[in-house]
Order: C-alpha cells, then sequence, then structure tokens
C-alpha cells in the first residue's frame, strides 16, 4: 500500500512537471508571437 | 488572434499525430522561458495594456517594440535548433526589418486598410498616423520595404478580416511546424507518466 502511494505520488509529480512544461511552452510561444507578429484584424483598430 | 490560431491548430495536429502514429506527444523543449517573458514586458506596458497604452509617445512605443522584438529575436535564436524555429525567425527578421526601416511601426496602406475600417473613419485618419497596435498607415510610395508590409488579405467572403505580412505568415508556418512535428524527449504515454 505505502509501495502504491508513493508510485502514486511519483507519477502525479512527473504529469505535473509535464503538464507545467507543456503550458510554460504554450505560454511562451504565445508571447513570441503576439510579440513578433503584427496583423491588423478588424476589431484591433480601436484606438 | 490569427497566430495563436496557428498555435493551437498545431499543437491539435501533433496530439492528432502522436495519437495516430501510436507514438506519445512530444513538447519542444524551449530554453530561457525567462527572456521572453522580460522581452514580452515592453510590449504589454506600451501596447496592450489599456490603462497605461495611451500615455506613452509614439517615439517610446516604437522604441519599446523594436527593443521587445529584438529581444525575442535573441529568445528565438537560444532555441533555434528546435524544428520550426529556423522558419519563425526568418519571419521575425522580416518584420523587425521592415518595422525598423518605417519609424518602428509596421506599415499598411490606406487601400489595404479599407478593407478593415469603414472609408468615413479612414478619411480621418492622416498617412503616418497609427493604425490599431502597432501599425502606421503609410502609402505605398512612402513606405520602405512595402513587400514586407501588412498587405495580404483573406478573401472578403471570409468571415475574419485581417491584414497580415510575409513576416506574419512565417512566424504561424514556424509556429505550426513546432508543435505539429516536436523533437524533444519528453514522452507521455497513455497513462500520462514520462517513459
Amino acid at each position: 500500500m505505502k509501495n502504491k502511494l508513493a508510485l502514486l505520488a511519483l507519477s502525479a509529480q512527473k504529469i505535473n512537471r509535464q503538464h507545467v512544461q507543456l503550458v510554460f511552452v504554450l505560454i511562451s510561444l504565445a508571447l513570441l508571437l503576439l510579440g513578433t507578429g503584427a496583423p491588423l484584424a478588424e476589431g484591433g483598430v480601436g484606438r | 488572434m490569427i497566430l495563436l490560431s496557428a498555435l493551437v491548430a498545431g499543437l491539435l495536429t501533433g496530439l492528432v499525430w502522436a495519437r495516430w502514429s501510436g507514438n506519445p506527444y512530444q513538447t519542444p523543449e524551449l530554453r530561457h522561458f525567462w527572456l521572453v517573458f522580460v522581452a514580452f514586458l515592453p510590449q504589454l506596458i506600451v501596447v496592450y495594456l489599456p490603462i497605461t497604452r495611451e500615455n506613452f509617445p509614439n517615439w517610446l512605443v516604437a522604441a519599446c517594440l523594436l527593443a521587445s522584438q529584438i529581444m525575442l529575436f535573441g529568445f528565438a535564436w537560444f532555441n533555434r535548433r528546435i524544428s520550426g524555429m529556423p522558419i519563425l525567425i526568418c519571419g521575425i527578421a522580416l518584420n523587425l526589418a521592415v518595422m525598423m526601416a518605417n519609424s518602428g511601426f509596421m506599415p499598411i496602406s490606406p487601400q489595404t486598410a479599407s478593407r478593415l475600417i469603414p472609408e468615413e473613419r479612414l478619411l480621418d485618419i492622416q498617412p503616418g498616423s497609427r493604425l490599431g497596435p502597432k501599425d502606421i498607415l503609410l502609402h505605398p510610395q512612402d513606405t520602405r520595404f512595402e513587400w514586407l508590409a501588412d498587405r495580404f488579405l483573406p478573401p472578403s467572403w471570409f468571415p475574419y478580416q485581417v491584414a497580415f505580412s510575409l513576416g506574419d505568415v512565417l512566424i504561424a508556418i514556424g509556429a505550426f511546424w513546432m508543435l505539429a512535428k516536436p523533437g524533444s524527449p519528453i514522452q507521455f504515454t497513455n497513462r500520462g507518466t514520462q517513459t
């Protein structure tokens, strides 16, 4: 039981790390795209 | 929005492809995350945040935009070995070149802008004025590197009208490619554990 719990905790830790990494990659790429791209959309001409 | 949709499409394609081929999905291994956050900060303040963006003169906005884009170029360069990033770097370089050559903003011609703004409103905007967050209204004859400007439009029947540049196209392709066909060693199995 203890071993299973430890295994579960380890798996959860790995899943979290992977998911966190994927989220970081997506946020970084989103910022990179927003920062370097310069399209002008219909709704974007509000200023 | 159009660039972010390339990101989503790339991720979905990558996930579907991984599932279809029976291989685990591999997240691209980006390095120097901190740089992208630091680089985006000036743009966030002078271009995107409604509370702060009205308080800056155009020259300062242009300087912040260029500084931010140069740092973002650096981030992309540090990660140049990731698949898709070389295409994205080319796109960044093209956008950076045309913006540097045109007072720090992306030029758009009145003809192209007329598809995005009502005619009567466009008549009130003088050439050389800012338009949207990063664009500047310029006649083609007054634009340097006009072929790199926001000059492409979707078909008129398309519900979402947007003007984009050659650099934007390459940036979108690069981002799509990066997520659709990544190559880092992080792996997800069916049980969600790392192998």
